[in-house]
């Protein structure tokens, strides 16, 4: 259990690094001055502006060994010292506070929702692989996932809010404004972990423990309960860590596509205008949001499975 | 036919038909109290579809017809509810190879618990006492809070006992229960379905091995091909058998071989002294002196995990030992020394077929197509068999066609590690005696690892056991 | 980039099945019209008429006019082509790589493993698209990060599964068989570890440029990727958006073709194991 907490603080670790990294080098190979650019996005670019820079530069330390300011940089990474936004100059961590719970609630609820919905199906369609059920869900899966959430999102937008004018088509602050976002993310994920469910349901049923749990007298009930929920919810919560790509990436295109206030689409507003900053500290969050879930699911694998804890 | 006047189980021309035809016909046989009965047979006799047939959990499609009166019921004309009512109440079922059919997320003693719970309706805590003295019963009074991933196959094979046990059912049915077993264990296992039998209980054992047979007594079936060839007490079958089937099937049972040791009949080609190996901090062996001389089979026996294995490996150059030498005679190539397998179809390319496996090697070493031929026959072994690939072959033909792809390169020294055991007793007896064969004609240096003393005992003038450690118990 | 991570690599035996036979008709069909398409079709993409905007389908031109004016059925080929194109360029970009590290890295073992091990890691540290969002913001809108990105992203995989499977094969009896009757590092290669990877390299290829199709329309449908006026079909769909009202099959035109595609991919990789 520790190794597998240690192993996620060590990616942790990696995301601020890579992050601070990339971020670093972009700041300096950008075209005019770093030091130039950081005091016109915080003063405003008026006729004062190269004393600005000037005592932004000391300030940054971009006199000093490249070596020297990279440790710096990612010391404030680590630190959690981000920085100002080049765009509004109001610290990166003030702005992130507020988006990352917009992102999270719209994670969450996605998630929540792809849970309603994928396992379910999942369940009935391996009960009986082959029926009419297993085969409707895998054409449903199967054009699912080939659709790309940004399309899943504009399809759901046209029918939805131009079509029917039932729900929003963008915007933040009621549910009813997160259910087209979190819907998109949802049915994504539904249609991966619901063939996974599937299999795995599929798998247990056809066990020799769960047919021998039959041979020893259980009611169906016991049997299903006590031998089949457990084992076959492992290979479904173990997947949830891929479906966390899968969320984070989607969380970025659905915030910008539904015009959703969150850390993605922050992150997208930022690589198109360099604010730098903020790009490190929106990819930063994300990433970590990355390592957080994937901790959970680590977390959930581990209780669920006693094999897994005698590994670690 | 020795049938009871008033057995608990009578078994009258009972068929199994898939919808390709019959494949199970007109079995007849009766239990009764302190008269089990064992159907013996290689995998494919049909004898695991009888047992199910009795159970009621024939693989959907399949179809029996006939009579099986239980206590005066005929099964076959009970709903499929009704049947599984009885399973765990009147019929209880020893699964085969048992650390599968635990749940392998649950703990031992829940486990067995949940049968006086669920199915005796006992209350929470009477219902673990009652399976911690089942589990006492087999030992296993340490094992409760073990996940069946933690234990060994023969304390898994405890487990389901001690569960059979709990179930406390009239008839039990135990599906090659030994599977996967070595002899030791084997014979515990055995020796504790007796006393279920002792206690009264009616047992109806499946299995392959002839000396499981041996042990159980009672009525003996034998099966080929999903007929009944021979149904005789155990003592007349195994004494005086009638069917030619059963003839062959006895003759190859190890114990009953004819002693044909080889004896050295060159100089030593390869020797190793003072080996010692250890693993997972457990020393396999140490200071250990084994040297084999042309033309002669040294056997080396022990349980399963004793380390035969890494130690024809470190005598082959594969894995370097801890301490201690390995000598091979001088001048000679290494292509001379060659390995048999324990699993046939694993010494092979899966997708490769064996023509052109052989045909790669012959090419590789200038070797004329004719010498393989030569060796076809010698092996019995028919052309025909060269375009099919690995996994369409019996592992008996398999194995034979590994003694010629060796035998193309003239080996001074074979180590044949399990060469035999995954295979069945006839197909066994045969590889065996062609490796005899090869010896005296050729004579090259066989190093002989096996689980089986009587093979041991039998083939080689001296058998090195490796068991001094004690016995070990290995988890799956 | 998160469609890869879950392989089966069950294949049913016997016949084609059939998810994978409407795969690979799919792909013919898409591949012809991506490359046969832009070289038939007389109408320049980038060609504007703003007396046909929005032109209606079946009219002057068979899938109608963008809001410019521009013939629809040659930016979609050429979109197609496009997609095509990176798609399949980053998918070799990162499966030559990846699965000549991944033979390396399970035939030499030790420190090279290690290595390749920790660059693996450190790349997968991040959800791939994060990545290649990082690296666009050097140059929004250009082909070179993009490619780069994907490619650095998607080589892992390729790395992963050659590896293990290497690993597996060259931990098997029959390898250990053949080298003691005599058989060279070359002769294994090529007969017992290739015909077992190469069939997963394949359904590995098509999930990544499946990947790439994807990643490649979504980036620019949220303007970060590639930008108009090139015929891309992500953001065609975006471009064509506001007119939705008056032209509703002008905007899921592009969109259906990048559904197709990514279809024919999946299909074809793994039919219809979902």
């Amino acid at each position: 259990m520790r190794n597998f907490l240690v192993a996620r603080l060590l990616q942790a670790g990696l995301v601020a690094t890579v992050v601070g990294a990339l971020c670093f080098v972009l700041m300096r190979v950008l075209p005019g001055d770093a030091a130039m650019r950081i005091a016109a996005g915080r003063y405003g670019p008026d006729a004062r502006i190269a004393e600005a820079a000037e005592k932004m530069r000391l300030e940054l330390g971009l006199d000093r060994p490249l070596t020297a300011q990279f440790l710096e940089w990612i010391g404030d990474v680590l630190r959690l010292d981000l920085g100002h936004s080049l765009v509004t100059g109001s610290p990166v961590v003030h702005e992130l506070k507020v988006q990352l719970g917009a992102s999270m609630w719209l994670a969450a609820s996605a998630l929540a929702l792809s849970l309603l919905v994928g396992p379910v199906i999942g369940l009935f369609s391996g009960l009986k692989p082959g029926g009419a059920i297993d085969r409707l869900a895998l054409a449903g899966a199967v054009i699912f996932r080939a659709i790309p959430p940004f399309v899943l999102g504009l399809i759901l937008m046209l029918v939805f809010s131009k079509q029917l004018g039932w729900l929003p088509p963008a915007g933040f602050g009621s549910p009813r404004e997160m259910l087209l976002p979190a819907l998109t993310l949802a049915l994504g994920l539904a249609a991966m972990s619901s063939r996974i469910t599937r299999n795995s349901v599929a798998a247990v049923a056809k066990a020799p423990y769960f047919a021998f749990a039959r041979y020893k007298g259980l009611p169906e009930a016991v049997v299903v309960g006590r031998h089949g929920l457990r084992n076959a919810a492992i290979p479904v919560v173990s997947y949830l860590g891929l479906q966390a790509v899968y969320l984070v990436e989607g969380v970025v295109v659905v915030e910008s596509l539904f015009a959703y206030p969150g850390i993605g689409h922050a992150l997208v507003h930022a690589v198109v205008e360099r604010d730098i900053p903020m790009v490190q500290g929106t990819a930063l969050v994300m990433g970590l949001m990355f390592v957080v879930i994937a901790a959970i699911v680590d977390l959930l694998t581990h209780w669920l499975d006693p094999r897994v804890r005698r590994m670690a | 036919m020795n049938i009871q006047a008033n057995p608990d189980l009578s078994i009258a021309a009972l068929s199994i038909d898939s919808p390709e035809g019959r494949i199970v016909s007109d079995i007849s046989l009766a239990l009764g109290r302190g008269r089990p009965v064992t159907l013996l047979g290689e995998s494919g006799s049909g004898k695991s579809l009888v047992a199910q047939a009795i159970m009621g959990n024939l693989p959907p499609g399949l179809h029996a017809t006939g009579r099986v009166v239980f206590k005066g019921t005929d099964l076959l004309t009970e709903t499929p509810a009704q049947r599984r009512r009885r399973w765990g109440r009147s019929i209880c079922l020893l699964p085969q190879e048992p650390w599968l059919a635990l749940d392998p997320t649950m703990r031992v003693l829940p486990q067995v618990a949940e049968i006086h719970r669920f199915v005796k309706e006992k209350d929470a805590a009477r219902s673990n006492a009652l399976a911690k003295e089942n589990l006492a019963g087999v030992s296993l009074a340490h094992a409760g809070a073990l996940y069946p991933f933690q234990m060994s196959g023969g304390m898994g094979q405890r487990a389901a006992i001690a569960m059979a046990h709990a179930a406390d059912s009239e008839l039990l049915i135990a599906d090659e229960p030994t599977k996967g077993l070595d002899t030791v264990l084997r014979d515990s296992v055995t020796a504790r379905l007796k006393r279920e039998v002792e206690a009264g209980r009616l047992l109806l054992t499946i299995t392959h091995d002839v000396a499981v047979a041996r042990a159980l007594g009672g009525m003996i079936g034998v099966m080929l091909d999903g007929r009944m060839v021979e149904h005789a007490p155990a003592e007349k079958l195994l004494e005086a058998p009638e069917h030619a089937y059963t003839k062959a099937l006895l003759a190859a049972e190890p114990a009953k071989w004819e002693p044909q040791a080889s004896a050295a009949s060159g100089e030593v080609v390869l020797a190793g002294r003072g080996l010692a190996k250890r693993y997972d901090r457990r020393s396999l062996f140490s200071d250990l002196d084994i040297s084999v001389a042309a033309g002669e089979i040294v056997s080396i026996f022990g349980p399963s995990g004793c380390g035969k294995t890494t130690l024809g490996s470190i005598l082959l150059g594969l894995s370097p030992p801890d301490a201690g030498v390995v000598e091979r005679r001088a001048g000679m190539s290494p292509l001379r020394f060659q390995k048999l397998y324990q699993d046939p179809p694993a010494a092979f390319a899966p997708h490769q077929t064996i023509r052109k496996g052989l045909t790669d090697l012959v090419r590789l070493h200038a070797k004329e197509w004719t010498a393989v031929e030569r060796l076809l026959d010698r092996l019995r072994l028919p052309e025909t068999l060269l375009d099919r690939l690995p996994s369409q072959v019996s592992g008996g033909e398999l194995q034979r066609f590994a003694l010629l792809r060796a035998l193309l390169l003239d080996p001074a020294f074979l180590f044949a590690d399990e060469a035999t055991s995954r295979l069945d007793p006839v197909s066994q007896k045969e590889v065996i005696t062609f490796l005899q064969e090869i010896v005296r004609e050729t004579g090259p240096a066989v190093l002989f690892v096996t689980h089986d003393r009587d093979i041991a005992e039998n083939i080689s003038a001296r058998a090195i056991n490796l068991d001094n450690k004690g016995p070990l118990e290995t988890a799956h | 980039m998160s469609s890869i991570g879950d392989l089966s690599f069950a294949r049913p035996k016997g016949r084609l099945p059939a998810g994978r036979m409407f795969g690979a008709g799919l792909l013919v069909l898409l591949g012809c019209f991506a490359i046969i398409g832009p070289m038939l079709i007389p109408a320049d993409p980038a060609a504007q008429d703003f007396s046909a905007s929005l032109a209606p389908i079946g009219g002057d031109f068979l899938l109608g006019a963008d809001h410019y004016g521009r013939s629809l059925l040659a930016r979609l080929a050429h979109g197609a082509r496009l997609s095509f194109g990176l798609a399949f360029l980053t998918m070799l970009a990162a499966a030559l790589p990846g699965v000549l590290l991944g033979l390396a890295a399970a035939w030499r073992g030790g420190w090279t493993e290690r290595f390749l091990e920790l660059s693996a890691t450190i790349v997968l540290a991040l959800p791939g698209l994060m990545l290649v969002l990082l690296l666009l913001a050097f140059a929004p809108g250009n082909y070179a990060p993009l490619f780069l990105g994907l490619s650095l992203t998607l080589w892992v995989e390729f790395y992963r599964v050659t590896k293990a499977t290497t690993k597996s094969v060259l931990a098997q009896p029959h390898i250990e068989a053949a080298r003691m009757l005599g058989f060279g590092s070359c002769y294994i290669l090529v007969n017992y570890i290739l015909p077992v990877i190469a069939p997963m390299i394949a359904t590995l290829s098509a999930f990544a440029m499946a990947t790439a199709i994807i990643a490649v329309s979504t980036l620019s449908a949220i303007s970060v990727g590639l930008q108009p006026p090139t015929p891309e079909l992500g953001s065609m769909i975006v471009e064509l958006l506001p007119y939705y009202a008056e032209a509703p099959v002008h905007v899921l035109l592009p969109a259906m073709l990048i559904v197709l595609l990514v279809l024919g991919l999946q299909l074809l990789a793994q039919g219809d194991h979902g």
